[in-house]
């Protein structure tokens, strides 16, 4: 009997991306990274890449020969797999020969796959891609030549930037001879930071692919990429287990491959912070020379995750990206991006920070009432009742939603309040609770508007009705009492702020009260 | 009994696999028990856990979609598929099997039929014979190699005319819908016209099935329900009977259904109030095929059709504010390099976008056209005549009036004036 009820199909993830940083003295070493590609191989994605990543290319030719010999094998043996081979290494000015030497030595071990292409009109199965890390003396015409060459040859080759070589990036002959310019952060040249840095776009190129499909799915792993290390014979799951020096061998004790890959696939992975992760790569790539499309779809991915941090609660984080997105972004974007600004400076208690921020799209969001609530209580904690009044007062025009009626109507009772318009804050407060009966804070906030113009009966009648809604409320027990205190019924007063004292025995001030009534008792 | 079918194409992202949709339903309401996997560009899929699908799925019978450019792929994942399982009887189909000789069989020796027929009706004959113990008895429509690599042909099989006996593939749900950004629909199968380059015609021919209005709307109304609105018609013409597209066209505005759909007809079917109920229905974009705008050369090509009418309805297309895509080759009969030149200008001055389907491509000979036949006729020279015989001319091919250099020539004008780099959505 057939049990498949749909198609859905539960396939483990594949690995889309190895980096091998390879270490050219020891031999064992080799050894034992043939025998993990070799193991790995099978868990691959069907397309998949392997950077191949050395200090000295001449010096790691019998790595790179051995690897490659490894990898034609498997695809000899698996004719639906496709690989690109990424050669990473330093190309200085003296080596460029030995370089070209390499290249034409490694070519001729792909023409079977070339050949295979070419007979079935299609691109080979196996290609190779030298990514070159120029020094800071090497001058783009020294790299124009070899590139060229290399091109001619049917090898797309592609550059490593960093701060120290940015300058090539403005050659345009040299540019339009590469294929792919990856960008490295800081100047360092170790093949580990070049690892690093290739690992980081690769996570940026993946947001960046995932904003453009509208797939908004930033918390879960990056692509599912290995680091393997032949300087150290540790196998590392992404980048921060690498940066932490935590391989899942040596996290669970497990030493056979098997374990390893059931480990990353269920455990490593989930203790990882994935979303601050793209969050610090996607940060660090802001300043690089990307295309203003780039820019702009990286201004896109930092709003998305200052959207994230702010439904999670981080607003100190929201802020860091939403600045970051503010300068990446096109003008006609930028308004939403100021408003969730505003809103996560008001949630930092920045509040001068947040109205800037909001009178940044006041034409945008003009007109309605959350713009305004927010607006209105930036100005109502930085002491400006006046014109918080006056923002709440438009949120109130603005038909806002019934719970946040509500509450810009409390707000709107405190603010004359404080300006000693008890008055005027009872009719607010009053309009609040005739459509709304359960809310303590209306109940409250009228106790004390009460109290203010002596009505001492209507206080207590409201803050009884707080605190039948919320009987821990110590506040307004302690307002109960003085309200009693003030029509001379000292017992209930004694009693109520006793009640106070018990919730919260760190209310000095009724302690104060309550002393000074025991005493004139 | 379990049946895989595969749809590999590891150059283009997943998309809906509607012929084996239907394939996959239709077997399903026979009692087998079908399972497909869509390998594409952004599938996450390694050989060991194809392998565990196989070993745990356990099918008799494993199906591929063939297509000139996956060939390689194909026989790859057969060979793998016999290494875990040799009794797994392996079949392909559609375009690439249709016509394909049966001479392939020798190039490929992993694969055990070569479906020529329907798929639906081929694969049950071939799965009903595998169930019963005799994998190489009593069914039609392919061509087999038995146990002791003989190679044999069976009739051909008509497939239905009313194309609403075949169960729905999105009714069946034989999809993950989660998985799907757009929905692929055949509302009619066939094409009667006569263009030389086309595999359809011949494929069908020269005939043209339909579905009832009733279950191309029920399907419609069943995949929005299932949260997916963007609508793909993969009909050859869809206006082939304009009064039946207008008859779906008001069904969908009745209903409210609201897709995004994307279509293809002639350009001599549309008229302006079959537009503007497109326009009102939800359709964004209209492709039609101008293949060449050198009169002389299209007038050759069996297509019956002249650049005035494509460019008449691409502009009333506009007019209605419907993006148009145009499809074009170059490197066809007679063309000369002058004549490939007034395609990408004929494009440009109608103000079409040159991105998406509307990137040209180079004429691909395939196995069923009138070209692959006659190719010699037209003094096409084919590159490589050392191809595995599972493979057609394809593109490799030079003809009297351009070589390789003017081929590649053309190729980098047209990918010098793409918005988006030369992506082709679809071949």
């Amino acid at each position: 009997m057939c049990r498949e009820r749909n198609n859905k199909t539960m396939i483990k993830p594949a690995f889309k991306k190895i980096y091998v940083i390879l270490d050219e003295q020891d031999q064992g070493n080799l050894e034992w990274i043939l025998q993990t590609l070799s193991f790995l191989y099978s868990h691959l994605n069907l397309t998949s890449n392997i950077y191949l990543v050395s200090e000295n290319l001449s010096d790691s030719m019998p790595q790179v020969e051995r690897i490659q010999k490894n990898i034609n094998k498997f695809l000899s043996e698996h004719l639906f797999a496709r690989l690109y081979v990424h050669i990473v290494h330093p190309a200085p000015p003296s080596d460029m020969d030995n370089i070209r030497l390499c290249y034409k030595y490694l070519k001729q071990s792909t023409d079977k796959f070339d050949q295979e292409g070419y007979r079935h009109q299609e691109l080979p199965r196996l290609i190779l891609l030298p990514v070159f890390v120029p020094d800071d003396q090497v001058r783009p015409s020294q790299l124009i030549d070899l590139l060229d060459e290399l091109k001619k040859s049917f090898l797309l080759p592609s550059l490593y930037l960093n701060k120290g070589t940015l300058n090539l990036a403005e050659d345009e002959k040299l540019l339009s001879l590469t294929d792919k310019v990856y960008y490295g952060i800081g100047n360092s040249k170790k093949m580990t930071d070049v690892v690093c840095n290739l690992f980081r776009q690769d996570i940026l190129d993946d947001s960046l692919d995932k904003i453009e499909i509208n797939d908004l799915s930033m918390t879960g792993p990056c692509p599912d990429s290995l680091i393997i290390s032949a300087q150290d014979c540790n196998v590392y799951s992404c980048m921060e287990a690498f940066l932490k020096n935590e391989s899942p061998a040596k996290i669970y004790e497990t030493h056979s491959q098997k374990e390893f890959l059931a480990d990353y696939y269920q455990q490593d992975k989930s203790k990882r912070d994935c979303l601050g992760c793209r969050e610090q790569v996607i940060g660090s790539s802001v300043g690089l020379p990307m295309s203003p499309s780039t820019n702009q779809q990286t201004g896109a991915l930092l709003y998305h995750l200052g959207m994230l941090r702010q439904e999670s609660g981080d607003d100190f984080q929201a802020v860091k990206n939403f600045k970051q997105s503010l300068n990446l972004s096109p003008i006609e974007e930028t308004d939403s991006v100021y408003f969730r600004l505003g809103l996560g400076y008001t949630k930092i208690g920045q509040y001068d920070q947040a109205l800037k921020a909001f009178e940044s799209v006041e034409i945008a969001y003009q007109g309605q009432y959350f713009f305004h609530f927010y607006k209105g209580l930036c100005y109502f904690e930085t002491g400006d009742y006046v014109t918080a009044l006056e923002e709440f007062s438009k949120a109130l025009q603005s038909k806002p939603q019934h719970d946040d009626r509500i509450r810009i109507l409390i707000y709107t009772g405190t603010c004359f309040n404080n300006l000693g318009k008890y008055e005027q804050a009872i009719d607010e407060l009053e309009r609040a609770r005739e459509t709304e009966n359960n809310v303590k804070e209306i109940y409250n906030t009228l106790g004390f508007s009460y109290f203010m113009i002596k009505d001492y009966d209507k206080s207590i009648e409201n803050l009884k009705m707080a605190v039948e809604i919320d009987p821990f409320s110590a506040i307004d027990y302690a307002s109960l009492g003085s309200n009693y205190r003030e029509k001379g019924d000292l017992n209930m007063a004694i009693g109520m702020y006793q009640k106070a004292l018990a919730l919260d025995p760190g209310m000095t001030s009724v302690r104060e009260n309550l002393e000074r009534l025991n005493k004139n008792l | 009994m379990n049946i895989l079918l595969i749809e590999i194409n590891p150059f283009v992202q997943e998309t809906t696999p509607i012929s084996l949709g239907y394939i996959a339903s239709f077997l399903k309401s026979k009692g087998f028990c079908v399972k497909i996997l869509t390998i594409g560009q952004n599938t996450s899929l390694s050989s060991s856990a194809f392998q565990e699908l196989i070993s745990t799925f356990k099918p008799s019978l494993v199906g591929f979609s063939a297509y000139q450019r996956i060939m390689l792929y194909i026989t790859g994942l057969a060979k793998f598929i016999k290494s875990i399982d040799n009794n797994i009887k392996i079949a392909i189909g559609g375009p690439q099997a249709t016509f394909m000789p049966s001479a392939a069989f020798a190039e490929l020796p992993d694969v055990d039929y070569i479906c020529r027929s329907p798929g639906e009706l081929t694969l049950l004959g071939i799965a009903r014979a595998i169930e019963n113990g005799t994998p190489f008895l009593n069914f039609s429509g392919a061509s087999y190699k038995d146990d002791n690599n003989a190679v044999f042909d069976t009739p051909e099989l008509e497939g239905y005319t009313d194309l609403d006996r075949y169960p729905s593939a999105y009714l069946s749900d034989v999809f993950d819908y989660s998985r799907m950004r757009e929905a692929i629909m055949l509302t009619s199968r066939g094409c009667p016209h006569h263009c030389i380059y086309c595999y359809t015609p011949n494929a069908f021919k020269h005939k043209i099935s339909f579905h009832s209005v009733e279950r191309v709307v029920e399907e419609i109304r069943w995949i929005r329900k299932k949260g997916v609105n963007r609508f793909w018609f993969a009909d050859p013409n869809i206006s082939y009977r304009p009064s039946r597209l207008i008859e779906i066209l008001d069904n969908i505005l009745k209903e409210s259904l609201e897709p995004e759909i994307w279509l293809q007809t002639r350009a001599d079917l549309v008229t302006p109030e079959l537009l503007k109920k497109m326009k009102r229905a939800g359709v964004r974009t209209i492709a039609f095929g101008l293949e060449s705008a050198s009169e002389r050369v299209l007038s050759r090509l069996g297509k019956n059709i002249t650049t005035e009418k494509v460019a008449d309805a691409i502009r009333l297309a506009q007019n209605h504010d419907i993006e148009v895509e145009l499809f074009t080759i170059y490197g066809l009969p007679y063309e000369t390099f002058e004549d490939a030149m007034k395609t990408l200008e004929f494009v440009k001055k109608n103000k079409v976008k040159i991105m998406g389907n509307t990137n040209s491509q180079q004429l691909q000979i395939y196995f069923g056209t009138h070209m692959a036949r006659h190719y010699e006729d037209y003094n096409i020279r084919p590159l490589n005549n050392n191809r595995p015989a599972y493979l057609s001319i394809g593109s490799h091919y030079e003809t009297d009036h351009m070589g390789r250099r003017e081929l590649h020539k053309i190729q980098q004008m047209w990918q010098a004036n793409s918005l988006d780099g030369g992506k082709r959505i679809v071949s």
